[in-house]
């Protein structure tokens, strides 16, 4: 097989698709993600509250990954 | 109880002790000893089988001076994975071809097997779209760690700026834990819903409609299985890189 020097300039149609599928899952994901966490250290420690701390974490980092997925995509060709 | 598939019905019926058993000595608790195989467990062990006897077939009918179809085909597919995943991961990209037509292939198995009467989907289970993306996970950390060493991939979870690394790391943890969810629902939730639209139809009018259904079916198991790899090699290239 050929070894092919570069990697190509642009993106793909598919390739842009899927990327930009991935952020309509990102915020709901990272939401879950956070109130899981929240939610297992509740168990842990016997406490009730965690779980919203996490879940409001969660919504943060969706909206933070999300800011930072588009600035990027947006720089790159 | 879940009705168990022919298929599942012959796996329990002949190994239903020692998987038992492991599962016991795994510490794993069986609902029912007599048949401890799932349906979803079932059919991934078939797709297994399928894949494997395919490729012994292709193997042993490869030819330099006349390709047959089957190598025709296979060499298509292999092609379309080495020109997207360097598309996307660029140089050196190669090492990872083989695992990414592996789970490209397994993933589509799975969810083409639904489409045959007395079988279904595996990925129409949660659990197989999670082993598929937890694999994906634990590939795409591993080759981070090789190629760039521990201290540096672990690094770039701190971000740009020092100052801002406690906010960062557990953000960066949560989105990655997050592509591992959004991979899970995603190749699931198509699959289920694709099974549930064919029955409803199915239901309503029996006759020609549901074709156009299982047409759909395909498509939806020819792209699930496209963009799951796709984001793969995505997932790969963000850790690969050496620039973050």
């Amino acid at each position: 097989m050929q070894d092919k020097p570069d990697k190509p300039a642009g993106k793909s149609l598919w390739v842009q698709m899927a990327e930009y599928s991935e952020l309509a899952f990102l915020l709901p994901a990272t939401t879950v993600v956070g109130w899981l966490f929240g939610a297992l250290i509740d168990r842990w420690l016997h406490t009730t509250w965690v779980y919203l701390v996490g879940l409001i974490f969660g919504i943060i980092a969706g909206f933070i990954q999300l800011i930072r997925t588009v600035l990027s995509s947006e720089r790159k060709p | 109880m879940v009705e168990q598939l022919p298929f599942t019905a012959l796996l329990n019926r002949l190994f239903a002790g020692p998987v038992t058993a492991l599962l016991h000595a795994l510490g794993v608790h069986v609902e029912n000893p007599a048949a401890p195989m799932s349906n979803a467990f079932a059919m991934e062990v078939l797709v297994f089988l399928l894949l494997t006897l395919f490729f012994v077939i292709v193997r042993s009918r490869l030819s330099v001076e006349k390709p047959g179809g089957l190598q025709h085909t296979m060499e298509l597919f292999h092609e379309f994975v080495v020109d997207q995943s360097h598309e996307i991961i660029g140089h050196g990209s190669e090492i990872f071809t083989s695992f990414l037509v592996t789970l490209g292939l397994f993933i589509l198995g799975c969810n083409l097997i639904g489409l045959v009467p007395e079988f279904e989907s595996p990925t129409a289970s949660p659990v197989v779209p999670l082993g598929c993306a937890l694999v994906a996970f634990f590939y795409y950390h591993y080759h981070g760690f090789r190629r760039q060493g521990v201290g540096k991939y672990l690094l770039h979870f701190a971000g740009p700026m020092p100052v801002l690394a406690p906010l960062m790391i557990p953000i960066e943890i949560a989105s990655h834990l997050a592509r591992v969810l959004s991979l899970t629902i995603r190749l699931f939730a198509n699959m289920f819903a694709g099974d549930m639209v064919t029955l409803v139809f199915f239901s309503l009018v029996p006759v020609a409609v549901p074709v156009l259904f299982l047409g759909l079916h395909v498509g939806v198991s020819l792209l699930q299985a496209y963009i799951f790899v796709l984001l793969t090699m995505v997932y790969l290239a963000g850790a690969v890189a050496e620039e973050h």
